[in-house]
């Protein structure tokens, strides 16, 4: 158990708490705490995806205007995760388990965002920190099986969410040559519902 | 390795691979004649299956793809599920929406022989990406494909964080059983049910579920068990006391699966096999039509009537007040939400699809208990 290991989920309460802008920080950190522990293949494909997954929405989501929808929920849905996380940790207690699960206290915060938020953006934002959640404790328990399984489920969600965004939302600038960011790639068919 | 064994095998490869093929014909035909190709190429599907599950491959050779009998049977039922989809509903015009249903199924059988459950929850998640990214490509439903890539994309993660967590913990079972409930849209808890092309994709991937849900036992323990019979019987309890009868009708579309999900959780692995054959032949959004609801409400004779009889005789010898609880929820059910009684009467229906669905239901109503008794379960 590392510092790095209890920053990942703080850093998840941001994302509930304020947004996609700290999913970026939050697979910084969740790489950080995967090549802490060591070098060996799994950690690195681990941690290249955990970046990949968290740099990729925010640098896309420039592209887009901000997005407007009205948040009805309140200030304690960041509490409520806290409170999540903190009945997974004495569950496991219980359980009789030492190792902190930062991986799934992650996943908890990501959950919460995904099922409270209501803006689409965010919910993008905490089903990616879900991903990464699993992608942590795949890498800590040295499972590269439920490693590959949530890239996958990564993937689906990045292209998915990626395309269903760019049919739904406005762009910041209305016409621009294609190709010239190189992030064309991510919205096979898109464009047909904006 | 005998030529017969050799045989086996490439008939159990041949059984995965097909609904492949047959997506690839349904495409590249010429929407007028793809209909009957399509059937042929499901009813064909549906011989390979039972073929398969008649003399599996057995032996050193084909170690990891044999399992066991009830998983076999699964995907015949699979199997029927695609045929009946193909035969009621018409010509698409679209070429990767009617090959929809073949992918799907191919799929979901994939997943459902994946050595590891781990597998087959990636390619069941593959399956409800591309099954989204068809049936959402028209204008305006960016939004729907989202919340259901929402949902899917929640209940592997819970299911993935669960199978990460030690064997056998109360945190890892509860935590898989919400996801295997979310996965099968089970009313109350999943919303998959929306559009008429929801059930090209949600039949075979929360019948799959169903089946990836018996191989997960394993590793989930009691609490595992004991969630998914509680959230099975308060699915029952909520269709049977829902205050509008929208409501009632909506829950009652996935009762065949709330109890193939208490099935499993009383480790009645026949039974929940009967109820997938009901959900896979009388599921989804086929709840207007009179012998569907017939099949829906367990009324004998049929898979899901014998399935209860099963499950009940199972259920006491687990606990006999959970027993009596769900012969009360299921009474009062089927009694408060059975839609048109004047429809369910009728038992022989007018359409093909309908008789079709109506034989393969009691044949295996029969044959089923029957092969229990034999001994090949």
């Amino acid at each position: 158990m590392t510092l790095v290991a209890i920053l990942v989920p703080m850093v998840a309460l941001c994302v509930v708490a304020r947004g996609v802008g700290f999913l970026l920080p939050a697979g910084v950190v969740t790489a950080l705490a995967m090549l802490v522990d060591g070098l060996a293949p799994v950690q690195e494909v681990g941690a290249m995806l955990a970046l990949l997954f968290a740099a990729l929405p925010p640098f896309f989501l420039t592209r887009y205007q901000h997005d407007a929808t009205h948040e009805r929920t309140g200030a304690a849905v960041p509490f409520f995760a806290l409170a999540l996380m903190v009945l997974l940790l004495l569950a496991c207690n219980h359980a009789g388990s030492t190792v902190f699960p930062a991986g799934l206290c992650t996943m908890v915060a990501g959950l919460v965002a995904v099922v409270c938020r209501q803006s689409m953006v965010w919910q993008w934002a905490g089903l990616l920190t879900c991903i990464e959640g699993v992608l942590l404790s795949a890498v800590l328990g040295h499972q590269p099986v439920v490693l590959g399984v949530a890239a996958l489920a990564g993937a689906v969600v990045l292209l998915l969410g990626g395309m269903c965004i760019h049919r739904i939302m406005p762009r910041v600038v209305p016409v621009r040559a294609a190709g010239q960011r190189g992030r064309r790639t991510e919205q096979p068919g898109g464009g047909a519902g904006a | 390795m005998s030529a017969g064994m050799e045989a086996t095998v490439f008939l159990a490869a041949l059984a995965f691979v097909w609904p492949f093929i047959g997506a690839l014909v349904v495409a590249a035909l010429p929407a007028p004649h793809s209909r009957e190709v399509a059937i042929w190429m499901a009813a064909i599907g549906c011989g390979l299956a039972v073929v398969v599950f008649m003399f599996p491959s057995v032996g050193n050779g084909a170690s990891g793809w044999d399992d066991d009998p009830v998983q076999r049977a699964g995907r015949v039922m699979l199997a029927f599920g695609l045929l009946l989809l193909v035969l009621e509903n018409g010509i698409q015009p679209d070429r990767l929406l009617r090959s929809l249903p073949h992918v799907c199924t191919a799929l979901a059988g994939l997943a459902c022989v994946a050595p590891q459950p781990a597998v087959g929850l990636g390619i069941l998640e593959l399956a409800l990406a591309w099954g989204v990214f068809v049936f959402t490509r028209p204008a305006g439903q960016a939004k729907t494909g989202w919340g259901l890539i929402r949902t899917g994309s929640v209940g592997t993660v819970l299911v993935l964080s669960g199978l990460l967590l030690p064997q056998g913990s109360t945190v890892s079972g509860l935590m898989m059983a919400c996801g295997l409930v979310i996965l099968t849209g089970l009313a109350p808890f999943g919303q998959f049910w929306r559009d008429e092309n929801d059930s090209f994709l949600f039949l075979p991937f929360a019948g799959a579920s169903i089946l990836l849900a018996m191989r997960l036992r394993g590793h989930g323990g009691a609490a595992f068990e004991m969630a998914l019979v509680a959230a099975g019987l308060i699915s029952v309890w909520l269709t049977a006391a829902a205050g509008r009868a929208g409501d009632r009708q909506r829950l009652f579309r996935t009762f065949p699966s709330a109890l193939a999900l208490m099935a499993v959780g009383v480790e009645a692995d026949v039974a929940a096999l009967l109820f997938l054959c009901g959900w896979c032949l009388a599921g989804g959004n086929r709840s207007g039509r009179g012998w569907a609801i017939n099949v829906l409400a367990c009324f004998p004779p049929g898979a899901p009537f014998v399935g209860c009889l099963l499950l009940l005789s199972v259920m006491t010898d687990w606990a006999w007040p959970v027993a009596v609880l769900t012969v009360c929820g299921i009474l009062a059910a089927v009694l408060r939400a059975v839609p048109d009684r004047e429809a369910a009467r009728l038992f022989w229906p007018d359409d093909m699809a309908g008789r079709v669905a109506c034989s393969v239901l009691t044949v295996m109503g029969f044959l089923v208990p029957l092969a229990m008794m034999l001994g090949a379960f």
